[in-house]
Parts: C-alpha cells; sequence; structure tokens
C-alpha cells in the first residue's frame, strides 16, 4: 500500500499538536500542583523510575548524543567546500542550472577562493568540475558588458531573487548525471512556474534567457 | 513510566517534524530562527525525558520550558494556519454563492 508523502507529514503534524499539547498540560499540572501529605505515587506525581529502566536510558542517551555529535561533525566537513559565484546574465528570468562532472567540458575557474559558475544566456551549463552541493555562502550576481551587481539571496526574505535551489540525479545510458538547479526571479515568478526541471532547457531551446 | 513516555514521544516527534521543515527551507528565502529555538526545545524534552526517571517534578519543570520554546513556533504556526483556511473558506463562500452579495 502507498502512502503519498503528503499524507504521512499531516499525519506528522497533527500529532505533533496532540503530543505537545498534552506534553504541556501534563507538565504544567505536575510543575504547580503540590503532592498532597502521605501520597503514594501515581500518575500525576510518579517516583523515580525502576533501575534497569534508568540504565537503558542512560545508554540510549549516550547513544544519541554520539550519534547527534557524529552527525554535527560530517555535516561540517560537509560544508568546508569552497563557496560558490554565480553570475547570471542580466536581466535573466527563469530556472538555471548546473550539470556537473561532464567529461570534455571546461572545469569552473576558482577565483578569490571562490568557484565562479558563469551561465550563458540559456542559463544552463556544464562543466567537468565534479559534483558540488551549494551553500548558504555562496553568492549571486547579474552580469554585464558594463560590470556586475549582487543579487538579494535567500538571506533578503521576500526579497530575495533567487529561489527554489535544488539538487538533482539522474541515470541514462551515459552514466550518472548530477545537476543543481535554482529559480532567479521574484517570489511570484517562481510561484507561478510549473515545470521546474525543464524550464532552463527549454530556454536553452528557445535559444535565449527569458528576460525582462 | 508515563511522564518518559509523553515527554519523549513529543519531543521525537516534534523534533522529527521541525527537521522536516526545516530541510524545506532550501524552497524558502531563508530558515526562521522560531524553528531553531522550537528544535533546541524538542531536544530539551528529550532530556526531560530522561530526567524523569531520577527526578519527575525537576523533569516536569525542563518539560514545561521545553513546551514553551516549542510553542514559540508552533503557536504562530497554528494560528496562521486557521486565519489562512478560514479566508479560503470566506473566499470560496463569496465565489459559490454570488447572489448573496
Amino acid at each position: 500500500m502507498h502512502v503519498a508523502p503528503e499524507t504521512i507529514y499531516s499525519v506528522l503534524t497533527y500529532l505533533s499538536l496532540l503530543f505537545l499539547v498534552l506534553a504541556t498540560a501534563y507538565a504544567a499540572l505536575v510543575s504547580f500542583s503540590s503532592r498532597p501529605d502521605g501520597e503514594t505515587a501515581s500518575w500525576t506525581f510518579p517516583g523515580p523510575g525502576k533501575g534497569s529502566l534508568r540504565k537503558a536510558v542512560g545508554v540510549a542517551g549516550i547513544a544519541l548524543a554520539v550519534g547527534l555529535a557524529s552527525w554535527i561533525a560530517f555535516a561540517l566537513r560537509g560544508s568546508s567546500r569552497p563557496a560558490s559565484r554565480f553570475l547570471i546574465p542580466e536581466g535573466y528570468i527563469g530556472w538555471v542550472k548546473v550539470e556537473f562532472g561532464v567529461s570534455g567540458a571546461p572545469p569552473l575557474p576558482v577565483e578569490g577562493g571562490k568557484c565562479v559558475v558563469r551561465f550563458s544566456p540559456s542559463g544552463f551549463l556544464k562543466t567537468s568540475t565534479p559534483e558540488q552541493s551549494m551553500g548558504e555562502r555562496d553568492s549571486y550576481y547579474y552580469y554585464s558588458d558594463s560590470g556586475t551587481h549582487a543579487l538579494a539571496d535567500r538571506t533578503s526574505g521576500a526579497a530575495s531573487l533567487i529561489w527554489g535551489q535544488f539538487h538533482s540525479q539522474a541515470f541514462g545510458s551515459s552514466g550518472k548525471h548530477t545537476y543543481e538547479q535554482f529559480f532567479v526571479g521574484t517570489e511570484q515568478q517562481f510561484k507561478e512556474q510549473v515545470n521546474p526541471t525543464n524550464q532552463a532547457e527549454g530556454n536553452a531551446a528557445r535559444g535565449g534567457a527569458v528576460n525582462k | 513510566m508515563f511522564p518518559f513516555s509523553l515527554y519523549a514521544i513529543a519531543g521525537i516527534l516534534t523534533g522529527v517534524h521541525l527537521y522536516l521543515l526545516l530541510g524545506l527551507t532550501a524552497y524558502a528565502p531563508a530558515a526562521n530562527l522560531l524553528e531553531w529555538i522550537a528544535l533546541a526545545g524538542s531536544l530539551c524534552l528529550l532530556a526531560a525525558a530522561g530526567i524523569s526517571l531520577f527526578k519527575p517534578r525537576a523533569a516536569a519543570r525542563v518539560a514545561l520550558i521545553a513546551c514553551l520554546l516549542i510553542w514559540t513556533f508552533y503557536a504562530p504556526a497554528t494560528v496562521k494556519t486557521l486565519q489562512t483556511k478560514v479566508l479560503r473558506h470566506r473566499v470560496v463562500t463569496e465565489h459559490s454563492v454570488p447572489g448573496e452579495h
């Protein structure tokens, strides 16, 4: 039986709220009530747990802490790649797409410690540079003959001109293909997009960017 | 055992839910600070579950603080969701029964 991810997420949301309400009510009840004299342990004022349970929880707690520390260390190591500088043709509105690890394509140049990803007017770029994940330290610019100017990114909130950044992989007869894509434009323009995957290629097929 | 189970289940559920929400921020302008605060609250709730086996009363206080941290995100999110649903209902009603307006 197939259950849609949206259904699982909805159930998770309602269960989270339900248990949060219960936990809040119970914690408040126990915190602000006083135990009557002589009353034995009850569900409202429970006594300490059994020794074996304490040991099990202690071991589980240590395992959880070690797991969390390893995960954070792994995540930090993964984010130590050089930041990227994305150069987008002036006025370009739409999806841009980078394909990594393409044999025969030029590698991404590194300037000032940053990988420079310069998109053509089609919004599509192939590079032999291996797969790279985009990150918080990346920066985005429009370029033209007169120079470059920075684009508002995710840190600018609703004023951002960078949306829907995601990583994807495709497997074909020529092997694995790795892509990074994001949308350049306002939030409204982003929401109007229906078919993100083929937009950049569609622009390329039309022979140019969607300009303002 | 009851407080341990309650705090642990609430901590895990809210923690997973918030973690998934934070994972969706690739499609949003930026991660909300309240989500991080609430995630810290979920971890505190898990800690309260452990403490409840030794000092139930102290655990309840830790759990209450943790729950308040979690509510900093869930309360405004719930209100916003309800407002959106009510507004959508009104719009649908107005469009469905134009003769009455």
